[in-house]
C-alpha cells in the first residue's frame, strides 16, 4: 500500500530530515512511527501525502509512484488518504456536522450522499447527538473524534495520524486509540507518528523507530523502548 | 455542477462581507479608472466628429454647388488635377451628394436644426484635397483661385478650421489615457490585495481543503469570482457615471448657438452604449485576471 525506496529529504542544504529511508507497509497494517521530536516522523507523513517531495528516492502509494505524479493528480491521491493532527485542524466557525460534511463538499459529493454518510461516521466515532455543536463547545477528545470522522468519512485506503493523542490525557488518548484500532479493522491502513510510550506499548503493533532522520529499528509487534 | 456553482457563489459573498472596506475601495477605484477610460473615448469621439471632414491629411475642401452642371464639375476636377506639384492627385477624393450627406450626419449630430435643413438634393458635394506642399501660402493662393471657378460653392482650409482643436485633442487624449492607465493599474493592485487578504483570512480552511483533496480550481474559483465581481461592479458604477456625464454634456452643448461648431461635440447614445459594453468587459477582465494571478500565486502549497 505504501512503499518508500531510499528516500531522503533535506530541509535547507545541510541537515537531512530523513535519510535513506526504506520500508513497505502492506494493506491493512497499523504502523507506529516513533522517535523524539525532530527525528523526522512528521516529514515521513508529509512525504506520503505529498505535502513534501523527496530529494532522492521514490514514494509509492497504492501502486503509483507519487513523485512522478502530475500536480493536477495530487488532489485525487489525497482523496484516498485521511489526515489526523495533534491540533485537530477543525474550522472554528463550522459545526461538527459541517466540519465533517466539508470534506465531502469540497470534493464535489452530492448533498444526499453527504446527508447519509456524515451521520453514519459521526455515529461510528461516538458523536451522535452532537452534530450541531461548535468545536469550542467540545472537549479535546471529542474534537479529535470530529477530526477522525472528517478523515474517515470518505472511506480512505490510508489514514495518516500525526501525534493524535499528543494533546490528550491518557484516558482520552486510550479512547482515540480504540477508535483508530476499530478503523484499522475495517481494512484501512494506518500510519501513526507518536512519541507516546503508553499507546505504543499497549497496542503492540509494528514499530518503525527514527533517530535524526534515520530508521534505526523496524519491528513487528514492537514496543516503544 | 449546480451544487459547485452555488458553493462558489456562497463563498464569494461571504468573503465580500468579511472584507467590506477593502472590497469597496477596490470597486470605487476601478469605477473611477473605468469612468476615466470611458470619458477618454467620449472626448475623442467628440473631437473626431469635429474633425471627421478633415481626416487623412485633408488640407482643403472644395465645395461644389448641388445644382452644378456636369461640364463644370469636370472642369473643377481637371483644374485640381492640373496642379500635381501642390496637390497630391492620387489622394484626391470626390464625395458625391450621398456621401456628403452621410458625413454631415456626424458633423451636425448635435445640431438638429441645421440637420433638418439638409437633404441629399440641397447638400453640396465636395472635393477633399490633400496638399503635397508644406507651404500654406501656396495652398491658400490656390484656394482663392478655385473660389472663382464656376460651380464652386466655397473653399475651406484646414488650418483655418481646426489647428487649435487638433492640438488640444491630442493633448487631452494623452493626458486622459495616461491617467486612466495608472488608475486601472491601481484598481488591479487593489483587487489583487483584496484577494490576498481573503486568502489569508481563509488559510485554515484552504489547508483543510487541500488535505482532503479539493482540486486547485475548486479552491481558486471563489476568489477569481470575487475579483471578477469587484471589477464588474466598478464597471457598472462607471457606466452610470458615464451616462450622467454624457447627458449633462449633451444638454450643455445644446445651449450653444447653432453653427459655432460646438454642436458637433455631441456623441450619439449608440456610441455611448458601445463604450459602456467595452467598460464592462475591461472591468470584468481586469478583475478576473488580477484575482486569478493572485490566487494562483498565494494558493501554492
Amino acid at each position: 500500500m505504501i512503499r518508500l525506496e531510499n528516500v531522503s529529504k533535506m530541509y535547507g542544504t545541510e541537515i537531512p530530515a530523513v535519510r535513506d529511508a526504506s520500508f513497505d507497509v502492506p494493506k491493512g497494517e497499523f504502523v507506529f512511527l516513533v522517535g523524539p521530536s525532530g527525528s523526522g516522523k512528521s516529514t515521513l507523513l508529509r512525504l506520503i501525502n505529498r505535502q513534501e517531495r523527496p530529494e532522492r528516492g521514490n514514494v509509492w502509494v497504492a501502486g503509483r509512484n507519487i513523485n512522478e505524479m502530475a500536480n493536477s493528480q495530487i488532489p485525487y491521491l489525497r482523496r484516498s488518504m485521511g489526515n489526523v493532527f495533534q491540533d485537530y485542524k477543525l474550522l472554528p466557525n463550522k459545526t461538527v456536522f459541517e466540519n465533517v460534511a466539508f470534506a465531502l463538499e469540497v470534493i464535489g459529493k452530492p448533498k444526499h450522499v453527504i446527508g447519509q454518510q456524515v451521520p453514519q461516521v459521526l455515529d461510528l466515532v461516538g458523536l451522535a447527538g452532537k452534530e450541531d455543536r461548535f468545536p469550542h463547545q467540545l472537549s479535546g477528545g471529542e474534537q479529535q473524534r470530529v477530526s477522525i470522522a472528517r478523515a474517515f468519512v470518505n472511506r480512505p485506503l490510508i489514514l495518516l495520524a500525526d501525534e493524535p493523542t499528543g494533546n490528550l490525557d491518557p484516558a482520552t488518548g486510550e479512547g482515540i486509540m480504540g477508535l483508530l484500532d476499530a478503523i484499522n479493522r475495517t481494512g484501512t491502513t494506518i500510519v501513526m507518528a507518536t512519541h507516546d510510550h503508553r499507546v505504543v506499548n499497549a497496542m503492540r503493533r509494528r514499530v518503525i523507530q527514527l533517530d535524526r532522520g534515520v530508521i534505526v529499528r523496524d519491528q513487528e509487534r514492537g514496543v516503544y523502548e | 455542477m449546480i451544487q459547485r456553482l452555488s458553493y462558489a457563489f456562497r463563498e464569494t459573498i461571504a468573503s465580500f462581507r468579511r472584507n467590506v472596506t477593502l472590497s469597496v475601495a477596490a470597486v470605487i477605484t476601478s469605477a473611477v479608472s473605468l469612468l476615466l477610460v470611458g470619458t477618454t473615448f467620449l472626448i475623442q469621439r467628440a473631437f473626431d466628429n469635429l474633425l471627421v471632414q478633415w481626416r487623412g491629411d485633408v488640407g482643403m475642401i472644395v465645395f461644389v454647388r448641388p445644382d452644378v452642371a456636369p461640364e463644370a464639375l469636370a472642369f473643377i476636377k481637371q483644374n485640381l488635377e492640373s496642379q500635381p506639384n501642390v496637390i497630391d492627385v492620387k489622394k484626391l477624393e470626390y464625395l458625391d451628394k450621398t456621401q456628403s450627406f452621410a458625413e454631415a450626419q456626424r458633423v451636425f449630430a448635435g445640431d438638429p436644426t441645421t440637420l433638418s435643413l439638409l437633404s441629399i438634393e440641397t447638400i453640396p458635394s465636395q472635393f477633399k484635397v490633400v496638399p503635397k506642399t508644406t507651404d500654406p501660402e501656396l495652398v491658400r493662393s490656390l484656394a482663392n483661385q478655385y473660389r472663382t471657378l464656376p460651380g464652386v460653392a466655397g473653399v475651406s482650409l484646414a488650418e483655418d478650421e481646426f489647428d487649435v482643436i487638433s492640438t488640444l485633442s491630442g493633448f487631452v487624449r494623452t493626458v486622459t489615457i495616461g491617467m486612466s492607465l495608472v488608475l486601472l493599474a491601481v484598481a488591479v493592485i487593489l483587487i489583487w490585495n483584496t484577494i490576498r487578504t481573503a486568502i489569508f483570512a481563509r488559510r485554515r480552511e484552504i489547508e483543510v481543503m487541500k488535505l482532503v483533496g479539493a482540486t486547485d480550481w475548486f479552491i481558486r474559483v471563489p476568489f477569481i469570482l470575487e475579483g471578477l465581481i469587484q471589477g464588474l461592479a466598478g464597471a457598472i458604477v462607471s457606466c452610470g457615471g458615464l451616462w450622467a456625464l454624457n447627458r449633462a454634456w449633451t444638454s450643455g452643448v445644446a445651449g450653444f448657438k447653432a453653427g459655432t461648431g460646438v454642436s458637433s461635440l455631441v456623441v450619439p447614445s449608440s456610441y455611448v452604449s458601445g463604450i459602456m459594453i467595452a467598460l464592462l468587459v475591461i472591468g470584468a477582465v481586469a478583475g478576473g485576471v488580477g484575482s486569478g494571478v493572485a490566487s494562483s500565486k498565494f494558493l501554492d502549497v
